[in-house]
């Protein structure tokens, strides 16, 4: 454990170097994700500007679930997504070799290798947008409900990430394959609407088959209603569960990597 | 005049091939199209619950302008020309263009009309998923001037759209990497282009400034005209005008980006 933990922090120092290196890049794309922040709380003022409730859910407690879902996505972009990206690149290209012959497990070896600052300073920012919705509820969550908060965003983090390793995978079976990644955003615009919304086939396939939705609602809950054990297992379940269908599927795919020709 | 669009035809062509070899991930990209149109059925389904009429249009209308908006995506939206003529500069693919006698723009441009051939015809296939699903609630006027006035914007709103993608491609003349400008511009059309939400639902100060932009005109526009979220016939001229304008603008300045750009760049190999 300690050797892993060793690696990662040897990575993110040089993924701190690089960024001190490429200043320009790192405000760029901090601010691209910013602007993707400010479109989707955007959209969530001017919908409210026209009517009170969603589902049941008020202007600022969507907003504590929204500033929710962009937290886990954007501990995503920070901690995982610029590796996960080039591994299906370096599958494709067979450029992935190199990370079959470095000492550790290759899933976490080929998916930590980077940390992108401009995702984790967006983070701060996501945060904000919670604790400014909170402040405006009004909500004094005890330190229990903030301890579960945090543990719900860890599980979602890892259901995202399950989500993406799962869908690069297909690169390890579907070769000619590009813009896979395309799958998680579109799964992930569900996390910002509230379970409520969810009826019929829809909530069987969004809120049980896939967990998309229990990633948000499940924590932003906490903050507003208290811990509900319910919720609380449901995520820790489908975290456990969907991280072995990732390493499971991504071992089964690499089997199949033949690597590539020049 | 005829040898020039002889020229033109042939890179139509040769944009059809290699854009239905591409036809299946066209086609599951057309396919996952239809999870955002969940994603509008469920959001604005239940922003609606509350109210009966928002922005005074229906559910039915909302509905049906996100899903005129995405089908005219596929018909007149830029995908990745940007990317792909950022690609052509950096691998030094734009020389050849510049030995020939053949227009840079107008050669993309073909190929830009025949990706979208290709895109248009296959979002009908999910199409023919969704309509039946979503009959009881998709309302469009049927105007007869709301067709013969869209089309032609939407033809517009293609050039405008090309044009953009154009100029970030242009960029490459001077940034080595455009992909940060280009998803920085995706956030500032979809919200100024009426992607996220209608348009003329933001405050009547912001839509009314919002109207003199491009993004604007890219999208919004032309649904708003064909799914009847633009009641005066004399708006859509006035639009029509402001529109043509923009389309000129950015033909010229796609014409100087191209020209200083072609200053700094060096062509190296054979």
């Amino acid at each position: 454990m300690t050797h892993y933990l060793q690696i990662w922090l040897a990575s993110a120092r040089y993924s701190v170097t690089r960024t001190l290196m490429f200043r320009f890049d790192f405000f760029l794309w901090a601010t691209v994700e910013l602007f993707w922040m400010s479109v989707n709380l955007l959209l969530i003022s001017v919908i409210y500007a026209h009517t009170t409730s969603i589902a049941g859910w008020t202007k600022y407690e969507m907003l504590l679930l929204v500033g929710t879902s962009l937290l886990v996505q954007r501990f995503l972009m920070g901690f995982f997504w610029s590796s996960i990206f080039e591994m299906g690149r370096n599958i494709r290209s067979g450029h992935f070799d190199y990370f079959l012959a470095q000492p550790g497990n290759i899933l976490f070896m080929a998916s930590t290798r980077k940390v992108d600052l401009d995702g984790l300073a967006n983070s701060l920012v996501a945060m904000g947008v919670v604790a400014y919705a909170a402040h405006k509820l009004g909500l004094h969550p005890s330190a229990w409900d903030l301890v579960a908060y945090a543990l719900m965003i860890v599980c979602g983090l890892a259901i995202h990430y399950s989500m993406l390793v799962l869908s690069i995978s297909l690169a390890f079976w579907i070769t000619s394959a590009q813009g896979m990644e395309g799958i998680y955003f579109t799964l992930s615009e569900f996390s910002r609407l509230p379970r409520e919304a969810f009826k019929g086939l829809a909530s069987l396939a969004f809120v049980w088959l896939l967990p998309v939705v229990v990633v948000s609602n499940a924590p932003a809950r906490t903050l507003l209603h208290g811990i509900e054990p319910r919720w609380v297992l449901a995520l820790v379940a489908a975290a456990s569960l969907w991280l072995s269908a990732a390493i499971f599927v991504f071992n089964r795919g690499l089997k199949r990597y033949s690597s590539a020709s020049s | 005049m005829f040898a020039s669009l002889t020229k033109y035809r042939h890179a139509f062509l040769l944009g059809l091939q290699s854009n239905l070899v591409y036809r299946a991930n066209f086609a599951v990209r057309g396919f996952f199209s239809l999870f955002h149109l969940t994603v509008v059925f469920i959001l604005w389904g239940a922003a609606y619950a509350g109210s009966p009429s928002i922005g005074g249009f229906s559910f039915g209308q909302t509905l049906t302008y996100f899903l005129v908006m995405l089908v005219m995506q596929f018909f007149v939206g830029a995908f990745n020309e940007d990317y792909q003529i950022s690609e052509e500069i950096r691998n030094g693919l734009i020389n050849q263009f510049l030995l020939k006698p053949i227009n840079y723009f107008l050669y993309r441009f073909s190929i830009f009309v025949a990706a979208r051939l290709v895109t248009g015809v296959l979002i009908l296939l999910p199409l023919l998923v969704a309509v039946p699903l979503l009959h009881d609630y998709l309302t469009l006027p049927h105007d007869l001037w709301r067709i013969a006035l869209g089309v032609p914007a939407m033809a517009l709103s293609a050039v405008i759209q090309f044009s953009i993608a154009y100029c970030f491609g242009m960029l490459t003349f001077w940034f080595l990497d455009i992909q940060g400008f280009v998803i920085l511009s995706m956030a500032v059309e979809s919200i100024l282009g009426g992607q996220m939400f209608p348009l003329d639902l933001l405050p009547a100060g912001v839509f009314r400034v919002a109207q003199f932009l491009p993004f604007y005109y890219q999208t919004y526009f032309p649904v708003a005209i064909l799914t009847g979220r633009i009641h005066d016939i004399a708006v859509v001229w006035q639009g029509l005008g402001i529109q043509l304008g923009w389309v000129l603008l950015l033909l010229g300045l796609n014409q100087i980006l191209w020209t200083r750009g072609l200053r700094r760049h060096t062509a190296v190999g054979g």
